[in-house]
């Protein structure tokens, strides 16, 4: 790497760490995500042994496959709250007249100051989702080396990804002041397509669209990477992930491209 | 004596009703934000409506529940939550407002500050909670006059229930300071275990859900009377959502005791 893109690298870097730092030195607000994210597994344990009681598999899953698959893929979601309500906020209220005139790329700045809070963030409801899966479920399903490191490949994409789409809607805020609505519906059918229930459980039209759209990277990846593990089609998903990140990516620029256009800064 | 009170009550309906056709003209400003937000919310939930048709349509039912079954909790909940939020909007803020020595303004004026604090906000969002039980209830089959009043009627109950509740936790405040994280705890769980069916939990915990965690009288018991038409079960419904919010009155009244004024000017336009 040439000095001046380890310059430019470490400007991104040093943004993520302080966001971390910045995170990690308020344990108690990791409290709320992590009570509300054992809730949702519980509740859904109980969903589940309710579903399993007459049948030991349903398309395809059993009782404790579906719970992993909760447990993992609830992660992402739990992990990256937040970043689309401080760039909305910091739209609506003019903030971000402060920040576009940074020696920094603006997209690439707040992906790295939501990296680094997320990173942080997602480690207690790690450990809590292994802790309450594992007295649920029974131990993970996790086989070999290799799956361990394609599951957290997986996690840290589908996290990447969760925090491109939060900043494209929250970017929005340039046209539409109060655009929340977009993000509850983003994330209702990031929950329908592949984070409440595997994509196997949908009919099977409805999956294959689902297919086509970033949701199952979301969430479906990681999941089905831990349940059901088999390396062609695990590349194949996190090839596929790696793709809507990069899409996500490109769909902030231009959104953001075109949004500044539309700031007026008025007086200093 | 009779006299006094009849008229006290007239003067809080009147106040009610001010405060209500006050938040509304703010939110109707913004129409098309309020409109946004509106259908945003009843999309939210109707995202949950496919995950249960999913569900049972796979399995034939979840814990006793049928899909209707579902979808008129769901309904019940939906309106009960959202009338909760639109009427006194500040049920989930109370908290906050205390931390920040912010009662002041709510202290001064002459009518009750827990009534007032609550009652003079309304959440844009809740609208589409509150229009969505409506909708569902019109796509089920059996439409009646008499089944929309029963609804109706429990939906209020339920509200009383839930904003009792979430008061009570933000009353929290007054006694262990910032208290955001155990109040957004106990609101997750609260309505968390309204929309799921009471036998999946069990047994041992379903003591929490007719005391702390009153679920069973937003949710178990509206249910099973809207499903049998059992008017009778309406009026003690209405008892025991009075007597959560004579509790929560009392702990904010507690509360209120340990504020301290932030000495800070304030206006309410």
């Amino acid at each position: 790497m040439s000095s001046a893109a380890a310059l430019k690298a470490r400007k991104y870097l040093v943004a993520a760490s302080a966001s971390a730092r910045a995170r990690a030195a308020y344990r108690g607000d990791f409290l709320g995500s992590v009570i509300a994210y054992c809730l949702f597994v519980f509740v859904f344990s109980r969903v589940w042994r309710s579903a399993y009681a007459a049948r030991p598999s349903i398309a395809g899953y059993d009782y404790a496959m579906s719970l992993w698959y909760f447990v993992v893929a609830e992660i992402p979601y739990f992990g990256s709250s937040g970043h689309f309500r401080e760039l909305a906020g910091d739209i609506k209220s003019g903030q971000v007249a402060y920040l576009v005139a940074r020696p920094y790329g603006f997209v690439g700045y707040r992906f790295a100051q939501a990296a680094g809070s997320s990173l942080v963030a997602v480690l207690p409801i790690l450990g809590a989702g292994a802790a309450l899966g594992g007295l649920v479920a029974g131990p993970p399903p996790l086989g070999s080396a290799a799956q361990a490191a394609l599951l957290a490949a997986s996690l840290a994409l589908a996290l990447a990804l969760q925090i491109l789409l939060q900043l494209a809607l929250a970017l929005t805020a340039f046209w539409v002041e109060e655009n929340s609505a977009f993000l509850w519906i983003y994330q209702k059918l990031a929950l329908v397509a592949g984070t409440l229930l595997p994509l196997e459980f949908l009919p099977e039209t409805a999956s294959r669209i689902a297919r086509w759209t970033p949701f199952p990277a979301l969430a479906y990846a990681p999941a089905r990477i831990l349940v059901a593990f088999a390396p062609g089609p695990s590349l194949r998903l996190l090839g596929a992930q790696a793709a809507w990140c990069a899409a996500a990516w490109i769909l902030c620029l231009a959104l953001y491209g075109r949004g500044r256009r539309r700031l007026v800064s008025q007086g200093g | 004596m009779d006299l006094s009170i009849r008229g006290r009550a007239r003067a809080y309906a009147t106040f009610l009703g001010a405060s209500f056709s006050a938040n509304l003209k703010s939110v109707l400003e913004y129409r098309a934000n309020f409109l946004l937000q509106v259908f945003g919310m009843m999309l939210n939930n109707a995202a949950f409506a496919l995950f249960w048709g999913i569900l049972i349509d796979r399995t034939g039912g979840i814990g006793g529940y049928s899909f209707e079954d579902v979808m008129v909790v769901w309904a019940l909940v939906s309106t009960a939550f959202g009338l909760a939020h639109v009427v006194a909007g500040n049920v989930r803020s109370l908290g906050d407002i205390a931390v920040r020595g912010e009662l002041d303004v709510y202290l001064l004026q002459p009518k009750d500050a827990f009534v007032n604090v609550l009652c003079s906000r309304t959440v844009v969002s809740a609208w589409g909670d509150f229009l969505y039980g409506y909708l569902v209830l019109c796509l089920l089959p059996g439409l009646s006059a008499g089944r929309l009043l029963l609804f109706s009627l429990l939906a209020a109950e339920g509200a009383l229930v839930f904003a009792a509740a979430f008061a009570a936790a933000e009353c929290l405040a007054f006694f262990l300071g910032n208290s955001r994280s155990l109040s957004e705890a106990l609101h997750e769980f609260l309505l968390s275990f309204s929309l799921y069916p009471e036998k999946v939990f069990d047994p041992g915990m379903r003591w929490a859900f007719y005391t702390i965690l009153p679920s069973g009288f937003i949710a178990f018991v509206p249910l099973a009377a809207f499903k049998a038409m059992d008017w009778g079960l309406v009026p003690i419904l209405f008892l025991v959502a009075a007597a959560y919010m004579a509790a929560s009155y009392a702990l904010f009244r507690a509360g209120l005791r340990r504020y301290e004024s932030g000495n800070q000017m304030g206006t309410r336009l």
